[in-house]
């Protein structure tokens, strides 16, 4: 492995010049082209957050959670409450979203952590579920009919803002919530001790129980961290989007994205899901725009799925990292093509 | 006042509705105990199959039973040609195998659902069938409604065929000697691919035609899919991992929770209730409701 960025470490020349060019790139990005491409370039930040968000639990814990859209609901809702039913500025709908969706989480931690694999993953998606058809039913979040949330220059932090609340502001705000979630994910998984227990739990839990790791304190230490992460994009995703209905922010393809992101990048690296989420997020905008279909990306990525587990289960990174070369792929086949002696 | 007549028919609703369930439940940890994979796919497959009906039905005089031997066929050899698959991720030198095959299974039932809903859009399709309309009253005790009552019919005969094969032929003890050690069934000379395929094939086509049955019973959409995995996964948690007659219990269980929720709470809140359920039954009795499985881990 080479440090934190490989495939940037890779490129000619000095990397920090191509961090610097980066940096400014992503700053200037809204500048440089406008409204249109910064609600892309938001999009792709945010869907990079929300992976980077779910690979904590699944990629570096090991854990398949098939309902942390449920925290990005949980968020949105927590700011569109806060906001539209009490007139509460936009940062305590904020606050409010990491304390509701810690609480929650913790809730669905002490019983579903108990379940590992597919019954995990089958319970966190039954839960995500259960959220959304409560939220259809109940008055404060709107019901059927959603809610509206208010964007004057006083919905920031309650006294008029001097800057507008547009959208090169909320590409700013996504951008500032996307590197803190890398930054965050660099430190406490790549560099700080807590990482080398997560991924110790992953790898064999009675070995690291057998260390002095108390795993169940540490598996909910994770899956709470990551679905607040989840809480605060969606509280962030609510004031920009403006208008939520549970239909929205709390359908199950939400999560079905995290997942593929992450996975398609690589589970349990930390730029795994920056590769993933601008693949998938590039993908579904072509083919909304050049196939004129909205669904068409979901089959192609259940391919590119099958395909990536087949043949290079690392993911992206681990073809751009070289663990995966052409022999490692002609093996593969050779080997699948073995288990077709079906008579 | 629970209304007494109303009490006995959602329970005969619901015992019918269990007898379907308990074929998807049983094929379903049938694949778990061969393939050590859990199908997330298992839902898409009931999808498919409600499709299949919608689509063939019209072909043979809009009649949805007539589909279900194309059914069969098409996703037994459907399914034997997946098992290889899922044998190859879950098997060989890769980190997680058992974390692969999941992630495998998702994307196929991505795969599924996407090109059902790309082909044929979000909206609900019927699966027809005329000679299956109507019910039979039974004075003091319901109405048996005759597609319910079919269904449930087919479920226990299907399993019951499943079972015969399993436990009284030389392929069915292969595919238990598969279950119990893949590797020592090897060196006794069994063809694992094959049976592993037979067996998958097997639960592929006992579940397909589930869905015939269930699109008839309600109708056919593309997002159904989840929800019977969802209670595919329930089934197994409640029955307790691996244990076979919990299956049964437990397939009736939904059926009854499901029929019960939907008259007297809502019919939305089906999965909340279940979520419920499964949190109990996880905090209070990880082995399943009878105590007989394996801790569901």
């Amino acid at each position: 492995m080479s440090g934190p960025v490989p495939s940037l470490d890779r490129l000619p020349g000095d990397p920090r010049y191509w961090y610097a060019g980066l940096a400014v790139l992503l700053v200037a990005w809204p500048l440089l082209f406008g409204a249109f491409w910064a609600r892309i370039g938001l999009g792709a930040l945010m869907w990079i957050g929300l992976a980077q968000s779910w690979n904590m639990i699944g990629g570096y814990a090991g854990y398949l959670d098939f309902g942390h859209g449920a925290y990005f609901g949980i968020g949105a809702f927590a700011a569109g409450i806060a906001m539209a039913q009490f007139g509460y500025p936009f940062l305590v709908g904020f606050g409010l979203a990491i304390v509701v969706s810690s609480i929650v989480s913790y809730l669905v931690a002490v019983p579903t952590l108990r379940l590992t694999g597919a019954y995990f993953a089958i319970a966190t998606w039954a839960f995500a579920e259960s959220i959304k058809q409560t939220a259809l039913v109940t008055g404060i979040t709107g019901g059927t009919f959603g809610l509206s949330l208010p964007r004057s220059p006083d919905t920031f932090v309650g006294v008029p803002v001097p800057f507008a609340i547009s959208e090169t502001f909320f590409y700013y705000a996504m951008l500032v919530l996307c590197l803190a979630t890398m930054a965050l994910t660099y430190y406490l998984f790549e560099r700080h001790e807590f990482g080398y227990r997560v991924k110790a739990l992953r790898d064999d839990q009675d070995a690291a129980e057998s260390l002095g790791i108390d795993t169940t304190r540490v598996k909910r230490q994770v899956y709470v961290l990551s679905c607040v992460v989840a809480a605060v994009f969606g509280s962030v995703h609510a004031w920009y989007i403006v208008y939520i209905h549970p239909n929205d922010v709390l359908a199950p393809i939400i999560t079905d994205r995290m997942v593929i992101m992450a996975l398609l990048g690589g589970l349990g690296t930390l730029t795994g899901p920056v590769a993933g989420g601008l693949l998938v997020f590039l993908l579904e905008r072509l083919s909304s725009v050049f196939l004129g279909s909205t669904t068409f990306y979901l089959p192609l990525i259940g391919v590119l799925i099958m395909v990536t587990v087949l043949f290079a289960p690392s993911g992206i990174i681990g073809i751009l990292r070289g663990e995966v070369d052409r022999d490692d792929v002609r093996k593969n086949v050779k080997e699948l093509g073995e288990k077709f002696d079906l008579l | 006042m629970v209304d007494i007549g109303l009490f006995t028919q959602i329970v005969i609703n619901g015992l019918l509705l269990g007898g379907i369930y308990i074929t998807i439940g049983v094929g379903f940890s049938l694949a778990f105990g061969v393939l050590e994979v859990v199908d997330f796919a298992v839902g898409e497959y009931v999808m498919v199959g409600a499709f299949m009906g919608a689509v063939l039905a019209p072909v043979f005089g809009a009649e949805g039973i007539f589909v279900i031997p194309i059914v069969l066929v098409v996703f037994f050899l459907a399914g034997s040609l997946i098992q290889p698959l899922i044998h190859h991720v879950t098997t060989g030198d890769r980190p997680h195998p058992l974390l692969m095959g999941l992630v495998f299974t998702f994307g196929l039932a991505t795969f599924l659902r996407g090109s059902v809903l790309t082909i044929f859009g979000p909206n609900n399709q019927d699966v027809p069938s005329s000679l299956l309309t109507g019910g039979v009253t039974v004075p003091g005790v319901g109405t048996f409604p005759v597609v319910r009552t079919v269904t449930a019919v087919f479920g226990v005969t299907g399993l019951l065929v499943f079972m015969y094969y399993l436990y009284r032929t030389r392929g069915g003890m292969a595919i238990r000697a598969i279950a119990e050690d893949r590797t020592n069934a090897r060196l006794m000379g069994i063809n694992i691919n094959r049976y592993q395929s037979i067996a998958y094939g097997a639960y592929a086509a006992l579940t397909g035609s589930a869905g015939v049955f269930i699109g008839m019973i309600f109708t056919a959409n593309p997002g159904m899919g989840l929800q019977y995995t969802a209670f595919a996964f329930f089934m197994v948690v409640l029955a307790g991992m691996g244990y076979l007659p919990g299956v049964i219990l437990a397939g009736i269980v939904l059926g009854l929770t499901q029929s019960f929720t939907a008259v007297y709470i809502s019919g939305n809140l089906v999965l909340l209730v279940l979520f419920a359920i499964i949190y109990v039954v996880l905090l209070v009795s990880p082995a399943g409701i009878l105590g007989k499985g394996e801790w569901a881990t």
